[in-house]
């Protein structure tokens, strides 16, 4: 099997609900369902949350895993153990997954723009590069893809910066930092570096790159079946960014934090979050770029199943790292699967356990990076991908 | 006729006293501009700007005036003044200076004038603040992951460790503190050295004793050692108590720390104030130049004396040109403090995590933010380090072509460049913008000395003047919006040369 060329990661930053998302239960009470329900997908007997219609209609092209668990309730140490397959501590701040990747697929690349994109956000809170250090760190857009002008800060211009005046800026530019040092030194050699970066940067900005996010090019139907809003918009610009060659693509997709007013919260996010997703896989699989693109979606937990109801929480639910779901497809990913079983409320695993380990494991396989092998950039530590673990937990029974 | 006054003749015209005296130091340099002549304080080209430009390339690169660095460097490989007052206030108090400080620096004539401004930023505010974020950095001083000081416990620690600074308290007389500290983390500042660590074990705080006070970082220090500094540490306990967030550090048992510092700030004396200067020389000149060039008659343990020794010595006063004085990248912190102050911008910096959140007020210079978890795109773009591992090289400072793309395309920066000049633009400290009442050449000059603390040198001006554009009505004008920002995408604002 070819690995995948590329990953998109939606990262449902907060912890998404697993009974809102892909393991409804809808024979529980309304204690644990919020009187809500499933629906049937197009793949028979798998069913998903009735918040994600879309979704629903294309569940051949992704499966779903429900029985992700792990024992960190904390976001921070939560997101660190989910994007990095470790837990917190050691001395060593390890990069995420994103820059693993990007890191070992950026000699086979050869666009201009930087192999790991996060569309719009960084993730902060903690470092995604860790000890790699600022030469694997992402390019963080900013910007708001669902705006007339995506504007990303650095590679597209201010409006009021035309290409003919920036060209003439660098030609004054080129007269005026004057400032060189001897030959051979040491300050030449930080001069030097700074010009190459320079050169790099204008190839960037001047170059095609920049036009990638330049989503005018789309035509409006395709707009609008994403949505208009900046999950669909963002997606988009990840679609563009795969079709570019650039491996590792997060979106950073925030606000699934629901501790209060809950169910208010999770069906907004919900509509839209399920209308992007699934025209980006359709997109996907239409342009051939499913097949070599690993697309996965989760956040760092799922929520407690049992809602509370009273004051403050109003319909609240809170951090709960035993049992959440996760959906994975493309690049090697069969489609229509669930992997796991959970309880009757969600709230632990009864079948096939999977952890932070197994999850992030099977998508470097796919990739073609051994997790038992050194990272790709280690700096020099003898630090392997993940830590030692068995392979036998790896999700191999969705292996295409 | 001295060579100044043969200078100035060429240019009778140039009024203000500040590029006369700038001029000084570039004489040489002028000759080679025939195409260029000011009248009436206006620069104006005798021959069409084109050609102007390419005779001037041309005499440039025929005669290259017999120091085309002049701006920078003497001819004895020493820095210029100019250079020297803004390696001051960069390195002593994390900003450039202002023009006026620039100036006054530069036109006096006082032969012991770099002893007094070290002096006097020393003894600044923005002294204590600038290396208080230094050593935090050392030290760990963050709220979140992996650290989890949380807000309260990282303000009270802060402002220790800036105390420690702003009263030059010995460095063992402070280690001693931290190292037999015990209480609560709210209250008792020193406290927090134990718990500024992802180990919260005695051989974690081992490993921290030894990485702070001796310089070895974990993964270097033999088994021996770290098992010797575990023993003195092994009763310290840390409990928490009904307050969010609130711990206490006490021992349990015998406290032999006290032991640990006497072997420390006793027999290991010298080690540790070798640590000590290497570490600050580190933050000078980089790790490749940390070592001191000969040992130290007497050990020094107070900041201060040891920051007077590089910045008074001869070594700190070299040229970066020939003159090998290492240059340093601007620290992230430096650099957002420079636009927001030269742009009258708005800081927005908040902490939404842990609650309750923090909001710093919007005038609050950055290099004073305590919580290394506070940061945001720009500060991660340009390296302000994350405290996790305390050590030096978490704090970038490569450049990148992602940092070079900012400087050159940002719309946020784009935007400042703006307020720095546009007519109508906001006032700066509630001050109307005073380049908007200069026109050229003025106004290249006021711009010059506020960007890169000197004036333009003739070549400057000569490439300035041919840049001019002309509008249908024949009048030239020129964008001075382009000239700030060619500035501040130049390696000599982007490096302390």
């Amino acid at each position: 099997m070819k690995p995948a060329k590329s990953v998109v990661e939606i990262w449902l930053w907060g912890g998404p609900s697993q009974l809102e998302t892909f393991d409804p239960k809808p024979n529980a009470s309304r204690d644990y369902n919020g009187g809500l329900k499933a629906i049937q997908t197009n793949v028979p007997g798998m069913e998903i949350h009735e918040w994600w219609p879309q979704l629903a209609k294309c569940a051949d092209l992704y499966s779903v895993i429900r029985t992700m668990t792990h024992k960190h309730n904390g976001h921070e140490s939560a997101a660190y153990l989910m994007q990095t397959g470790r837990t917190p501590g050691g001395g060593e701040v390890c990069p995420a997954i994103g820059a693993v990747i990007s890191q070992a697929k950026k000699a086979g690349y050869k666009g201009d723009l930087p192999p790991y994109v996060i569309l719009t956000t960084a993730k902060g809170r903690f470092s995604e590069v860790g000890f790699l250090g600022a030469d694997a760190a992402p390019l963080v857009t900013g910007g708001q893809p669902n705006s007339p002008r995506f504007a990303v800060d650095g590679i597209v211009p201010p409006a009021s910066i035309p290409l003919e005046a920036a060209k003439k800026r660098h030609e004054l530019l080129a007269e005026l930092d004057a400032w060189r040092p001897k030959e051979g030194s040491a300050n030449a050699a930080r001069a030097k570096e700074f010009d190459v970066a320079g050169v790099e940067a204008r190839r960037i900005a001047e170059g095609d790159a920049a036009k990638v996010f330049d989503l005018s090019q789309e035509s409006e139907e395709t707009r609008n079946r994403y949505g208009r809003t900046h999950v669909g918009q963002s997606l988009l610009a990840a679609r563009r960014l795969v079709e570019y060659g650039v491996p590792y693509v997060t979106f950073n997709h925030g606000g699934w934090d629901s501790h209060k007013r809950h169910f208010e919260t999770m069906k907004k996010r919900s509509a839209e979050t399920d209308q992007a997703v699934a025209a980006f896989l359709r997109d996907l699989k239409d342009r051939g770029l499913l097949d070599s693109t690993i697309v996965w979606m989760g956040g760092e937990f799922g929520r407690t199943p049992k809602v509370g109801w009273d004051p403050p929480w109003n319909g609240g639910r809170n951090h709960f790292a035993n049992c959440f779901s996760a959906l994975v497809a493309g690049g090697g990913f069969k489609g229509g699967c669930v992997v796991g079983k959970s309880n009757e409320t969600a709230s632990k695993p009864v079948e096939r356990p999977v952890s932070p380990q197994d999850f992030l494991g099977s998508i470097y396989e796919l990739c073609g990076i051994d997790p038992d092998g050194l990272l790709p950039n280690n700096k020099g530590k003898k630090m392997t991908v993940l830590p030692p673990q068995s392979e036998a937990g790896r999700l191999k029974e969705i292996y295409a | 006729m001295s060579r100044h006054e043969e200078t100035m003749k060429l240019f009778p015209d140039i009024k203000t006293e500040t590029t006369r005296r700038a001029f000084i130091g570039c004489a040489t340099a002028m000759a080679a501009w025939p195409g260029v002549a000011f009248a009436n304080g206006r620069a104006v080209s005798t021959k069409p700007p084109t050609a102007a430009k390419k005779s001037a390339s041309r005499k440039h690169s025929a005669k290259v005036d017999a120091n085309p660095f002049a701006a920078w460097e003497t001819p004895d490989g020493k820095a210029t003044d100019s250079v020297m007052v803004r390696r001051l206030y960069l390195d002593l108090a994390g900003r450039i200076p202002t023009k006026d400080e620039a100036q006054e620096y530069v036109f006096d004539t006082n032969p012991e004038k770099r002893r007094l401004l070290v002096e006097r930023l020393i003894a600044s505010d923005d002294f204590a603040d600038y290396w208080a974020m230094r050593f935090c950095d050392a030290l760990r001083v963050k709220s979140e992951f992996p650290i989890n000081l949380w807000p309260n416990a990282v303000y009270v620690y802060h402002d220790r460790v800036r105390r420690f600074l702003k009263h030059n308290e010995p460095w063992d007389t402070f280690g001693r503190a931290l190292l037999t500290s015990q209480g609560s983390d709210f209250r008792d500042a020193e406290a927090n050295f134990f718990r500024a660590t992802d180990k919260r074990t005695p051989e974690g705080w081992a490993e921290a004793t030894a990485q702070v006070f001796l310089g070895i970082p974990p993964a270097d220090l033999d088994d021996a050692t770290r098992r010797r500094f575990a023993d003195f540490l092994a009763n310290v306990k840390i409990k928490n108590t009904r307050e969010w967030k609130e711990e206490i550090v006490y021992v349990e048992g015998k406290d032999r720390r006290g032991e640990l510092c006497d072997l420390l700030f006793g027999e290991r004396r010298a080690d540790v104030a070798d640590a000590f200067v290497r570490r600050i020389r580190g933050w000078f000149y980089g790790a490749d130049n940390a070592k001191p060039p000969k040992k130290a008659v007497k050990p020094l343990f107070r900041v201060k004396d040891v920051i007077r020794g590089i910045v008074l010595s001869d070594e700190y006063a070299l040229g970066s040109v020939t003159g090998g004085f290492p240059v340093r990248r601007l620290d992230a912190e430096v650099l957002d403090d420079i636009f927001c102050t030269l742009s009258g911008s708005v800081r927005n910096y908040q902490s939404p995590a842990p609650e309750p959140f923090s909001f710093l007020p919007p005038k609050r210079k950055t290099v004073s933010i305590e919580d290394g978890s506070i940061s945001n795109g720009f500060l991660t773009l340009f390296g302000r380090p994350a405290r996790d591992t305390g050590l030096d090289n978490e704090r970038g400072e490569d450049v990148t072509a992602k940092q070079r793309l900012y400087l050159f395309n940002s719309g946020k920066l784009n935007k400042q460049i703006n307020n720095m000049i546009l007519p109508g633009g906001r006032k700066i400290d509630g001050k109307l913008n005073p380049l908007l009442s200069l026109k050229f050449p003025q106004r290249i000059e006021e711009i010059y000395w506020r960007i890169v603390s000197r004036a333009p040198t003739q070549r400057e001006f000569a490439i300035l003047a041919a840049n001019r554009k002309t509008r249908n009505g024949g009048q030239t004008f020129f964008v001075y919006r382009d000239l700030i920002w060619c500035l501040i995408n130049t390696k000599e604002f982007l490096f302390r040369i």
